[in-house]
């Protein structure tokens, strides 16, 4: 069972993210980068169906060179191949370009399924599972907190408000995933698969190499127009100035209904 | 909990640019290896430390070690730790291939054992002395020993020991008891009584495998007639099943601190049929067993820096929150209060810790950069880092050790009664650190090691080499104006420590040899701030560097946090050179030529 992993790199949650000077982008010099953690429970998973059924993992990323660590970590961990897709093009691009770009390039490996997180914890977006099923014309099964296949159908388990629901669909597909770290427990790679993820083959390609219209896929259709921290919380107010208890309490009906208008 | 126990940008920092170990990727026997291998390799560490250890941490102490129907029972995870730790390799990171090693330099072992060791120093009991006692074996084994236990060591299901302690030798090796036996078929009897062993026997593990000092009946007295022997709890036949060998735990010694690892008393031979299996020659069993305790003992090292920077970082943080007390300079109680961080006597607190960890740090990096060097380096420099190695193991041992017994205690001092409240983490690091300045040779014993053999030996050269590096330093430092008061600085710190120790050796050359080493300790101490003063110096050579090239705000603020550490380091505790240089410039014989009935009240 071949399995495609598209795999994007994020700023490790533990990360200072600041916003840039332009006011809609982070300053990323010295950020720390990892594999978005939705994404490591699909490359955990994908290792799943792999042991069970054979075949091969690829690791599918676009961005500039840095992302080859994410994919070498992702290999390390036990994936087989991987292909960066490093084209300038995509630097002003959207949601639905990178999701054109990606779907490129799982027809190219012609998968018997794609695998993906739900989202990234950059930007949560949500779109790239979903578009990239679209484009391939693939059903898409969202948001699974497990998964198993027979080589022909995969079925997922989703939780939902009070319960729960197992979806089940054809292959190919496109399977992305929710739940936690708890929940799916992705191993660690370990020191032999480090200096073993250093041979295995990593493409880096350009959009033309994919068949992909540079100006299409780069031109943006949803733009980020502005970026903003959360409002600091103001400081408490302490009631004193040396007033007694009745007095305090009026003072405070006074700030409640004054102040804070809360009655 | 606090969200952060170590820094991940001071690693980089310390092993990139302050002791470029990417020069090592060009020596042949590194050259498997890159900055991304071993990004990866200590991103993954992180990883486990984070998510695998930590959670541990304070529920591995809570719930000690039992010894329950002869069997010491510790807490599950410790299975599922070894387990981890096998399967990924981290046992047999720094082997060579051959024997199943990723030949991971020394020095990106050693900054994984630091995240570790940070996140839960306990638990790292298990795996450094399995790793120790794996190479004891692959150094000096034979290869039926090398084939029937490596494997299942580095793979986590076999615990290792060092077993040398006694009852009435602990500090004192040469007054072991222990006894073999020859039997002419392949193994000898083992009878005797071993204390303090660490892990040495649990329920996480399948079999433990003792290293053991013992006596060959007949051989000479003394610490020549020590043998070293492989003795396991169970046999493993040729059919693979395990045969119990006659190893008894007796008791769980009940811990000040370090409780989520065992120390347990062992007894051997008590039915008369425990076998152990000679390890290299007879009698040479010391020289075998200084590998493991060299290795051990800058992992000791390590582990002090390593829970000293877990401390430091719990009371950063409170600092940052706290609120408490206001400005001298504005006392008016109608403003809001400050965060303690604000208060320069809570200040110099976190810059004392901070100073004394990530010096100790860069120290046992350098050490470890060395031992990487005499492996690996030009032939012709190995002798030279062999000996600066020998030289400061004892120092990057005890440096570590007992000055981050005073860190850890600032630390807590910074959260008050909260500090002193097993609801704050600051109690527990300051329990499990008091072990280090005992265990693997007592800080004495390094003193007298330092001053009595390392000082003297292949007649002075280490010393000389070592007063070579730190000139070094002080020829780069030069290049920054701002740096160049703290070269005068190491420059004196380098000539008291020259001065006490010609001092010193006028005693051992007369032949007065308690008295030359009475205040070894003292030595030692002194030893150490300059060891860690001449860190402290390169430290700043290269944040100086970070600075003059281009660099983030981010980066900025990290370089210029390292120089004013540097300068606190200089200012407040390089001073103390003086003293200790006084003291030991002095002839008396203060605590040799006295009666013990002064102690008479």
């Amino acid at each position: 069972m071949n399995v495609a992993v598209l795999l994007k790199q994020t700023p490790d949650t533990e990360s200072v993210i600041r916003i840039a000077s332009d006011g809609k982008s982070v300053v990323t010099d010295d950020l720390k980068w990892v594999v978005n953690p939705y994404d490591e429970f699909a490359v955990e998973a994908a290792l799943r169906l792999k042991e069970k059924h054979g075949g091969s993992v690829t690791v599918i990323s676009c961005g500039p060179q840095r992302v080859v660590e994410s994919i070498r970590t992702a290999l390390a961990m036990g994936a087989d191949t991987g292909v960066l897709i490093d084209d300038p093009a995509l630097e002003g691009s959207d949601s639905l370009g990178v999701a054109m770009a990606l779907a490129a390039a799982v027809k190219e490996i012609n998968p018997d399924v794609v695998l993906c997180g739900s989202r990234a914890v950059d930007y949560d977006m949500a779109q790239r599972g979903p578009m990239v099923a679209e484009l391939l014309g693939w059903p898409h099964l969202a948001m699974a907190v497990s998964m198993e296949s027979d080589g022909k159908t995969v079925t997922i388990d989703r939780p939902i408000e009070g319960g729960k629901v197992v979806l089940e669909s054809s292959l190919p597909a496109v399977v992305t995933f929710g739940g936690s770290h708890a929940v799916w427990n992705p191993r660690y790679a370990s020191l032999p698969g480090i200096m073993k993820a250093k041979k295995k083959p990593l493409a880096v390609k350009k959009l033309a190499d994919l068949g992909v219209d540079g100006s299409q896929a780069g031109t943006a259709r949803v733009t980020m127009t502005s970026l903003e921290m959360p409002v600091a919380r103001a400081a408490g107010k302490v009631i004193d100035g040396g007033l007694d208890t009745a007095g305090k309490a009026t003072e405070l009906v006074r700030a409640l209904h004054e102040e804070a208008k809360v009655i | 909990m606090a969200s952060k126990f170590a820094g991940r940008r001071n690693l980089d920092f310390l092993l990139y640019e302050v002791h470029d170990i990417e020069g090592l990727f060009s020596l042949s026997y590194f050259e498997d290896h890159s900055r991304q291998t071993c990004d990866l390799a200590i991103d993954t560490a992180m990883k486990l430390a984070r998510n695998l250890l930590y959670p541990y941490f304070k529920e591995m102490d809570e719930r000690e070690p039992v010894f329950e129907e002869g069997q010491v029972k510790v807490h599950p995870i410790v299975k599922t730790m070894m387990k981890q730790w096998g399967e990924g390799g981290w046992l047999s990171s720094s082997l060579p291939f051959e024997v199943g090693g990723q030949q991971l330099p020394v020095a990106v072992h050693m900054a994984c054992s630091h995240l570790f060791g940070a996140a839960n120093f306990p638990a790292t009991g298990y795996s450094g002395l399995t790793t120790g006692a794996a190479h004891l074996i692959l150094s000096h084994g034979t290869d039926e020993m090398k084939d029937m236990y490596i494997p299942k060591m580095l793979a986590g299901l076999w615990q290792g020991t060092m077993a040398m302690t006694e009852p009435q030798a602990g500090s004192s090796l040469s007054d072991l008891a222990s006894r073999a036996t020859p039997t002419g078929r392949g193994y000898y009897k083992i009878r005797g009584q071993k204390i303090f062993i660490s892990a040495g026997d649990h329920d996480g593990v399948e079999n433990v495998v003792h290293m053991m000092l013992a006596k060959i009946d007949g051989g000479p007295p003394g610490v020549k007639g020590i043998s070293l022997f492989l003795v396991p709890k169970k046999r493993p036949e040729a059919d693979g099943t395990l045969e119990p060998n006659d190893v008894t735990a007796t008791t769980v010694y009940h811990k000040l601190g370090y409780r989520g690892c065992p120390i347990t008393q062992l007894s051997f031979g008590d039915g008369d049929s425990c076998r152990g299996y000679l390890v290299g020659e007879p009698h040479r069993g010391l020289s075998y067993m200084f590998q493991m305790m060299n290795e051990a003992r800058l992992g000791v090292g390590m582990q002090a820096a390593s829970i000293a920077s877990a401390a430091y970082y719990a009371s950063l943080e409170y600092a940052a929150q706290r609120l408490q007390g206001r400005k001298l300079s504005s006392k008016d109680p109608s403003l809001p209060q400050v965060p303690i961080i604000e208060h320069p006597d809570i200040r110099r607190m976190l810059f004392f810790q901070r100073a004394i960890t990530e010096g100790s740090l860069s120290l046992l990096l350098q050490c470890a950069l060395y031992a990487d060097l005499a492996r690996a380096g030009d032939v012709r420099d190995r002798e030279r880092y062999e000996l600066l190695l020998d030289l400061l193991t004892p120092v990057a041992k005890s440096y570590p050790s007992e000055n981050g017994i005073l860190s850890v205690s600032q630390g807590l001092q910074i959260l008050g009664g909260y500090g002193y409240c097993r609801e704050f983490p600051l109690e527990q690091y300051y329990r499990d650190i008091r072990i280090h300045a005992i265990h693997e040779g007592t800080t004495g014993i390094q003193g007298m090691d330092l001053l009595g053999r390392k000082v003297m030996m292949k007649s002075g050269r280490a010393l000389e080499f070592f007063a070579g590096e730190v000139q070094k330093a002080i020829g780069e430092a030069e290049a920054f104006e701002e740096l160049k008061p703290y070269c005068t600085r190491l420059q004196e710190a380098l000539e008291k420590c020259r001065a006490a120790t010609m001092h010193r050796l006028t005693f051992a050359m007369k032949g007065q040899m308690e008295i030359f080493l009475a205040d070894a300790t003292l030595y030692l101490e002194l030893f150490g701030i300059l060891a860690v003063a001449w860190q402290w110096l390169l430290q700043a050579v290269a944040a100086s560097k970070g600075l003059r090239d281009d660099c983030s705000d981010r980066n900025k603020n990290f370089y210029k946090g390292k120089l004013h550490t540097m300068k606190y380091y200089f200012h407040y505790e390089v001073v103390k050179i003086q003293g200790l240089a006084a003291r030991l410039l002095e002839s008396d014989a203060l605590m040799v030529e006295m009666d013990n009935s002064l102690f008479d009240d």
